[in-house]
């Protein structure tokens, strides 16, 4: 197989080269740019709808009823507590917590008809406060769980805003409590 | 059978590889900026998808394997814009260097154009001039390698593990050239065989300007918006 015996001559080179430009000087101010950046020089974004799908949304609006709680939890040394709450699929939660000493925190969420006693964990360590903003995965009840470790007594204020539709604080386990575990093997908290 | 010869000769002599004038996104530019410590298997996943989703990267390998009909020259051609890469990622991340992502992305777009042009002899009837195209190779290769590593280093928060997730996400770059280049060797192959590949390879090679000046293009609108 050989390349072809003669070049191609300069003219059409030039023409193939100016014609590549001008195409994609097209498909860019016609297409591209009102699609992705909103930006709409020679109008054809808006003849073709095309502005629609470069403009984000930074705003949502949630069906749910809209909460904000407080809660001051004491705790005793070796002491824990549970505090959860019921989330639709894909709404927030903002949340802030502090204590007064070390605790041990892990945050989980069960699916609505999970098997009993499953969690996925997302968070657990050792600190004395968080805050932040939780987007519920799934349908269920999500929440914390706090353990004091420290040889003191401890206040634990928990403040959270969203569209949770209840919000519990649990102490006891359920009857027939055995050990959970997360996707990862790790050993989880029961919410009662 | 033939294809699958060449992608195995392929695969056992090409090093390190890389790409990237496209953004990490979402949860990958995330996880990326979480990592504290060696974390070799999703850099070398992020290596590889860089490569098989970079259609910038692609098209240039494209126009540089268009005329290439023996394998051994693809693969000193590849080795030697993989040599390129390599060289550029692995310094420019230990060395801490980066360049404006917009700049060298422009470059790399630009790259095709040029490979484009080459492929359809505007080197030799505008300039009377034959290219040298194993140093143009070389040399895009350099800046490919560039942008990699100015994008490694705009998400890459901790320099804890960072030789090892550096050169996994290196083997992972070869690993997914060498699944790009499987497609692209398999697909011209077959064209070759075709009389059509002779009739169209004029507008293909035309068709890869247009890709690469729209890929320049659309680095230059991001230049002037976001830099």
């Amino acid at each position: 197989m050989a390349e072809p015996a003669a070049l191609p001559t300069l003219r059409k080179i030039l023409l193939a080269t100016a014609g590549a430009l001008v195409a994609a000087a097209a498909l860019l101010f016609g297409a591209i740019l009102p699609a992705e950046y909103g930006i709409d020089p020679l109008g054809t974004g808006r003849l073709l709808g095309l502005l629609a799908l470069g403009q984000s949304q930074p705003l949502a609006t949630e069906e749910g009823e809209y909460r904000t709680d407080r809660a001051e939890l004491t705790l005793y040394p070796a002491e824990w507590v549970e505090y959860f709450y019921r989330l639709e699929q894909g709404s927030n939660m903002v949340f802030t917590w502090e204590a007064t000493g070390p605790v041990t925190y892990n945050f989980h969420a069960s699916p609505d008809g999970a098997p009993a006693g499953y969690a996925e964990s997302f968070d657990a360590q050792d600190r004395a406060n968080g805050h932040g903003t939780y987007t519920a995965p799934f349908t269920g009840i999500h929440g914390w769980y706090w353990e004091n470790v420290g040889t003191e007594k401890i206040t634990l204020t928990l403040t959270t805003s969203g569209f949770y539709t209840s919000a519990h604080e649990g102490r006891a386990r359920a009857s027939g409590y055995k050990p959970l575990t997360d996707i990862r093997g790790n050993a989880v908290p029961s919410v009662p | 059978m033939a294809l699958v010869g060449v992608a195995l000769a392929l695969s056992t002599q090409f090093s390190t590889q890389v790409l990237l004038a496209h953004p990490m996104e979402g949860t990958n530019a995330g996880f990326v900026q979480s990592v504290d410590g060696p974390a070799p298997g999703p850099f070398l996943y992020l290596g590889a998808k860089h490569m098989v989703t970079g259609y910038d990267h692609l098209l240039f390998l494209v126009g540089v394997i268009f005329f290439l009909y023996r394998l051994k020259d693809v693969v000193l051609y590849v080795s030697l814009f993989t040599l390129g890469h390599s060289l550029t990622l692995l310094l420019g991340v230990l060395a801490d260097v980066s360049v404006n992502a917009y700049v060298i992305d422009t470059i790399i777009g630009l790259s095709v154009v040029y490979k484009g042009f080459e492929n359809i002899n505007g080197f030799e009837r505008l300039f009377n001039v034959k290219p040298n195209t194993r140093i143009a190779v070389l040399v895009f290769g350099l800046f490919h390698g560039l942008g990699l590593a100015t994008k490694l280093q705009e998400f890459m928060v901790s320099k804890n593990g960072l030789v090892a997730n550096i050169l996994s996400f290196n083997v992972g770059v070869e690993i997914g050239q060498i699944l790009a280049l499987l497609g692209v060797v398999a697909l011209l192959s077959y064209w070759r065989t075709r009389p059509s590949f002779l009739s169209y390879s004029f507008a293909a090679n035309t068709a890869l300007m247009v890709g690469g000046f729209l890929l320049a293009g659309i680095q230059i609108v991001d230049f002037v918006l976001f830099s």
